[in-house]
């Protein structure tokens, strides 16, 4: 935010310097931008937010060390009031008006929820059901995100999901590997990351979308769910880009939707890609990942400065991957890459042939930069 | 909107209810077949502490957690994909009153009638085909002893040297849960029911 706070005072001063808007004109733009942003992002919040998760590890391991001084009740009751002076102090801070503290508080009672189920499982001695335990402590805290509206919480209840998962692939056995329901759990978490108007929660369930395609393919070898990705994902980015009005309305993600669709692509085709690293699949794959990425570059990278860094990112990791895992031999790869370079110096060409016909009534704005 | 806000108060409180009640419940649970479970004795054989989230424990196997496929009803061994990870063992008290396991099922309890003196305990397995398996190693949920801070090790050490023995409380759907631990006749901690 800040980085757009400083390029829009940098545009404002030099529509100012060309004669385009008066002074007074100048500093209420400037305080309007910075009263908007301000309300988007607090720091005050996030420090609220960082000292719950402290004193909530401070809880957890607490519990952890078992200590005699705390007879176990006396820790279960502690659990007990955390959790109701959390949630209940944390509705009445909210209610006057004090967000930051409030969101704090219901964070530090959900993972209080999730202490208690560590504490009993302490308590009795019970062992191999870790995977319950995450399941039901993100299920309290995606109820808790839904009945107090809560954004912080709905991201909680998003990772302890995703953490639920991998613990499942990880410790797996009989029937323990990963969970194909995952999907279906991640439609109630959409749904309240909705209503809480959490984007950084669906950002985070998009990503575990992907992660659990990933995982399908390492502990399952279903390969076609890596492909199923990196097809929905291209199809989600053609959405964004073509059809930007509806798919804001839609998935609500602004310029991240064409950001998760681009990265879901490079990710399904680049393990696809490691797969089959020897045989003729492999140019072709590493062929399409190119294209793609200077396909998005060039539909959506002008407005869209993290897609921009994304798809550098995902050239230079396609490149790294092309290089290291080689298509055959030196030469092979090295001809590959001099045609896609080629094409690229082409494409280039005739792009800033376009650009400048279209420019040059107004040659004397510059470029924008990254 | 404005009626969440109004509410929100009470919708934290109930909030709270729901989870605290959930907890308790596992309590109430975990009591109940402390209380009113079958009592079980098997003999400890350590394997070693770790530490995790939830504290310094012990790791422990059985002498129930390594069992031979003949014990095992209706399995095919040299076609064996498992439906299903739950084992159901059915143990008898021998004459030194550590209970031997007599008869294993995937899925459901061995068939023949238990005897008055034998339990049903309920536990899973990690694999998924059987397939040339000699021993099959089950998972009960009470492999874990969980100790105060620092004290993992020093109960380790003496596991390796003596024989202990685990009272287990077995409920009538199998679930087991630690009772009490005896170093040899010395009982050495109780399980309280809360």
């Amino acid at each position: 935010m800040a980085g757009y706070l400083s390029s829009v005072r940098k545009d404002i001063d030099r529509w100012r310097e060309a004669g385009l808007i008066d002074d007074a004109t100048a500093s209420a733009i400037a305080a309007e931008a910075e009263a908007h942003h301000r309300r988007g992002f607090s720091l005050g919040s996030i420090l609220a937010l960082l000292a719950a998760i402290l004193v909530g590890a401070a809880l957890l391991l607490l519990i952890a060390a078992n200590w005699e001084v705390f007879p176990r009740l006396a820790r279960v009751a502690m659990i007990f009031v955390v959790i109701l002076a959390g949630y209940g102090g944390g509705a009445v801070l909210k209610k006057r008006g004090q967000h930051a503290f409030a969101e704090g508080l219901w964070l530090l009672a959900a993972i209080a929820f999730g202490g208690g189920i560590a504490l009993i499982g302490q308590m009795y001695h019970l062992s191999g059901d870790e995977a319950d335990a995450l399941l039901l402590w993100g299920g309290g805290t995606m109820l808790a995100a839904a009945a107090l509206r809560s954004g912080p919480l709905t991201m909680g209840a998003a990772l302890l999901a995703a953490a639920w998962m991998v613990y499942l692939t990880v410790e797996g056995g009989a029937g323990r590997s990963t969970p194909l329901i995952f999907p279906l759990l991640a439609l109630p978490l959409w749904a309240i990351s909705v209503w809480t108007g959490s984007v950084s929660a669906r950002h985070l369930i998009l990503m575990s979308l992907m992660l659990f395609a990933a995982l399908l393919y390492l502990d399952r070898d279903i390969t076609w769910a890596l492909l199923l990705l990196a097809a929905v994902s291209a199809a989600v980015f053609a959405f964004a880009v073509l059809r930007a009005e509806l798919a804001e309305r839609v998935f609500g993600l602004g310029d991240g939707l064409a950001v998760q669709g681009l990265l879901g692509f490079i990710t399904g085709m680049a393990i696809v890609q490691a797969d089959r690293n020897d045989s003729q699949q492999f140019l072709l794959m590493a062929a399409v990942v190119f294209a793609g990425v200077v396909a998005a570059l060039l539909l959506a990278g002008r407005g869209n400065r993290a897609l921009r860094w994304t798809a550098y990112a995902g050239f230079i990791f396609e490149l790294g991957i092309v290089y290291v895992m080689l298509l055959d031999t030196m030469l092979d790869t090295s001809g590959f890459f001099l045609i896609a370079g080629l094409t690229l110096a082409l494409l280039a060409w005739l792009i800033n042939r376009v650009e400048r016909r279209i420019a040059a009534p107004r040659s004397d704005i510059a470029g924008e930069g990254a | 909107m404005k009626l969440h806000s109004r509410y929100l108060v009470a919708i934290a409180v109930v909030l709270a209810l729901v989870q605290i009640g959930v907890l308790a419940s596992m309590i109430m649970g975990r009591a109940a077949i402390l209380r009113d479970g079958r009592e079980v004795v098997l003999e400890v054989l350590p394997v070693d502490p770790r530490d995790l989230l939830r504290g310094e424990y012990v790791r422990l196997d059985y002498n129930i957690s390594s069992l031979p496929i003949e014990l095992f009803e209706g399995l095919d061994p040299d076609n064996a994909d498992l439906a299903t990870d739950i084992v159901h063992v059915r143990v008898s008290p021998n004459d030194e009153g550590i209970w031997e396991p007599v008869a294993a099922r995937f899925g459901a309890a061995p068939q023949a009638v238990a005897a008055a003196d034998e339990v049903d305990i309920r536990g899973g397995t990690f694999l998924r085909n059987v397939t040339g398996a000699r021993i099959i190693a089950v998972d009960y949920g009470i492999e874990r002893f969980y100790l105060p801070e620092g004290e993992g090790r020093a109960v380790e050490e003496n596991l390796r040297e003596r024989n202990f023995r685990m009272v287990v409380a077995v409920d009538d759907s199998g679930a087991a849960q630690i009772k009490a631990f005896y170093d040899g006749e010395t009982l050495i901690y109780r399980e309280p029911l809360y």
